[in-house]
């Protein structure tokens, strides 16, 4: 029998047990439809990072307090210490970051400039609403120089400020019942604060001079650092630098390699760590998403055995005029690959409204859905491959045992 | 001397119930000409449906050979066989065995898809042949849509679309009244008649006999006997 035979005859078979088919059919859907949303998930991630990548950031180091060893990059950087712990030595109240250290930092002379900064979690309000915070306490003199974020409205902390903070955008825009602008007054642990700018992010965070935050933020004491923001002068040195820097600050402290009780992270370093973590997270959801895909494909495989076993006459008629193996081979393996194939395409749909409405369903809440999702050709094309491909696997069994049933057992079948 | 189309040497069928073997064949031989009608007649159990089997290249024996037009078909490869069978043999049976999900019209393309006849030529075949055996207006209808008698038809045009040289009918009239009965085993006297197929007819009814020139009795799996009808004529 021809090809082209082989299809429509595939093609009435499904058309003609369309209960069955489509609830087969579902089943393909739910798997591939999971499939693309994590993948868009995936590739909206991966766009996030390259863009991250290729922004501003690359000559910029933090130092923290405290070493913790084999990777990870919780407890270190941009998250307020303790918060994660991190296996480290922080947890020791002697290591501290200090003046000494900032001095070391300022004659290594690759160190374009050092930003000393101090972070706790603090009460504001504002027009009756009030929440908890996140607060840096910054060196308004050099911050502007080591922040990647641009400002939206108003200005950076400047040298002579006082009593004046920059907050994140989410911060201004939503979090109170009211947006805040620019010249309004926040109540930080009960002390008035003027806004001078809002920061083009989706942070809450608060940034003020650090003179002030040793004041407002509780247990904090002075001249004791929570990082250095350090600013190199090439950044083509990096590795040279973090080198220098590490070598200049073990003298420093009297530490060896073994027992360096502070840690110097690059921007670069953390993104590249956070995009590891994150495509490996990826990585796990797309596997369970295969679960699914799996599933749909046993019950390919179940609803093939059915038709097999309901179309055994038919089969043994179709042999005794004339079909051949590989003719009833093709039919049942093309009607399985139809299957796959509608789900396919009904899962890419549903798939690529999913990706629309995740980042809105987890509200933002785990940190890979910030980027965004993005379907990409690719993904629809391997979704409708693997989906065909899927039908196929899981009907050339039963498309086997059919093509093989002897024709006088078949036609004796009722 | 006309040239024999069919012929069963020494062939047993020996089936397996559990760890009895019970023959439904034995020791079979027989020759049947090209352009005869012959008439397959024996109570149940006498093996007629194993024979029918075995000649239509459905199944093959336990021992011997079956020769259809000299291959013997326990030589030939499945595709070979089922394009063969295709090309050589049209079946008619007792239950129609149409394809219920096709119109009449589909049903009786089919075989001529399996040999992968031009769309044209096989639709023009097809609705030639639904012609002839009287169904013209009724080709796109459903066999659930037909009587036994009209199903019947379908699936004595199925058996003639690829133009066989042999038709072989199992019970042809099992499932129909006397009258529609007597229709289509006139239809199948008129194809060998006017298109010289050769008919071989598998049934109980020793009434249908009559209508065959050469009747083969079976009983027990053995031949007792075979008579020739000189009183059919062409």
């Amino acid at each position: 029998m021809r090809l082209d035979k082989c299809l429509k005859h595939a093609f009435d078979m499904v058309l003609h047990s369309k209960l069955r088919s489509w609830l087969t059919i579902i089943g393909i859907v739910i798997g591939v439809a999971a499939v693309i949303a994590i993948m868009s998930i995936g590739a909206g991630l991966q766009q996030e990072i390259n863009s991250q990548l290729n922004t501003l950031g690359g000559d910029l180091l933090t130092i923290t307090a405290g070493f913790s060893r084999g990777g990870g990059f919780f407890g270190r950087g941009d998250s307020p210490p303790g918060s994660f712990g991190g296996s480290s030595q922080a947890t020791s109240k002697s290591v501290i970051l200090g003046r000494t250290d900032v001095q070391t930092l300022k004659g290594i002379p690759d160190v374009a400039v050092v930003d000393t900064e101090i972070r706790g979690s603090v009460n504001v309000s504002y027009l009756g609403k009030s929440g908890k915070v996140s607060l840096t306490g910054v060196d308004q003199s050099v911050w502007s120089q080591v922040t990647t974020t641009k400002i939206k409205d108003g200005r950076m902390l400047d040298s002579a400020d006082q009593n004046v903070v920059v907050i994140g955008g989410s911060l201004a825009s939503n979090y109170f019942t009211q947006p805040v602008g620019i010249n309004q007054m926040l109540t930080i642990e009960g002390s008035a604060f003027r806004v001078v700018g809002v920061l083009d992010d989706s942070s809450t965070s608060i940034y003020m001079p650090i003179a002030l935050a040793y004041q407002i933020i509780p247990d904090k004491t002075l001249n004791e650092y929570d990082t250095l923001v350090v600013k190199i002068k090439d950044e083509e040195q990096l590795d040279a630098s973090i080198a220098m820097i590490e070598g200049k600050m073990r003298l420093a402290r009297h530490v060896t390699n073994s027992t360096q009780d502070f840690s110097v992270s690059s921007r670069k370093e953390m993104q590249a760590t956070r995009a590891a973590t994150m495509s490996s997270m990826n990585a796990f959801l797309l596997a369970i998403a295969a679960v699914s895909l799996v599933v749909g494909a046993v019950g390919i495989a179940n609803t093939m055995f059915t038709s097999v076993l309901e179309k055994t006459k038919e089969i043994g008629i179709m042999k005794a005029i004339g079909a051949r193996n590989a003719d009833i081979l093709k039919i049942f393996l093309f009607n399985a690959a139809f299957i796959g194939l509608v789900g396919g395409i009904i899962g890419i749909v549903f798939g690529i409204l999913l990706s629309g409405f995740l980042p809105a369903l987890m509200g933002g809440a785990l940190p890979f859905s910030r980027g965004g999702t993005f379907v990409s050709l690719n993904s629809i094309l391997l979704a409708i491959g693997v989906s065909v491909l899927v039908g196929i696997a899981a009907g050339s069994i039963p498309a086997y045992q059919a093509s093989k049933l002897k024709p006088v057992d078949a036609l004796r079948y009722e | 001397m006309k040239e024999v189309i069919l012929h069963l040497e020494n062939v047993w069928k020996i089936y397996k119930m559990g760890d009895v073997e019970v023959p439904a064949l034995r020791g079979v031989t027989v020759e049947i000409k090209k352009g005869d009608f012959v008439a397959i007649i024996g109570a149940s159990g006498s093996g007629k449906s194993t024979m029918m089997n075995l000649i239509g290249c459905l199944d093959v024996p336990s021992k011997g050979s079956v020769f259809l037009k000299s291959y013997d078909i326990s030589r030939l490869p499945e595709s070979d066989l089922a394009a063969f069978r295709g090309k050589t043999i049209g079946f008619i049976f007792q239950q129609y065995n149409l394809i219920p999900s096709m119109s009449a019209f589909d049903n009786v393309l089919l075989p001529l898809e399996f040999l992968e006849y031009d769309d044209a030529s096989a639709a023009k075949r097809t609705r030639e042949i639904l012609t002839m055996v009287g169904l013209a207006d009724k080709m796109h209808h459903r066999p659930t849509q037909l009587s036994g008698g009209q199903q019947q038809r379908v699936s004595i045009a199925r058996s003639l679309v690829a133009n066989p040289e042999i038709v072989l009918a199992d019970e042809p009239t099992g499932a129909l009244d006397s009258v529609t009965g007597k229709e289509v085993l006139e239809l199948l006297h008129r194809l060998w008649k006017e298109e010289g197929k050769t008919i071989i007819l598998v049934t109980h009814d020793m009434n249908l006999a009559k209508y065959a020139r050469t009747t083969i009795e079976l009983k027990d799996g053995q031949i007792m006997r075979v008579v020739e009808n000189h009183g059919v004529k062409k």
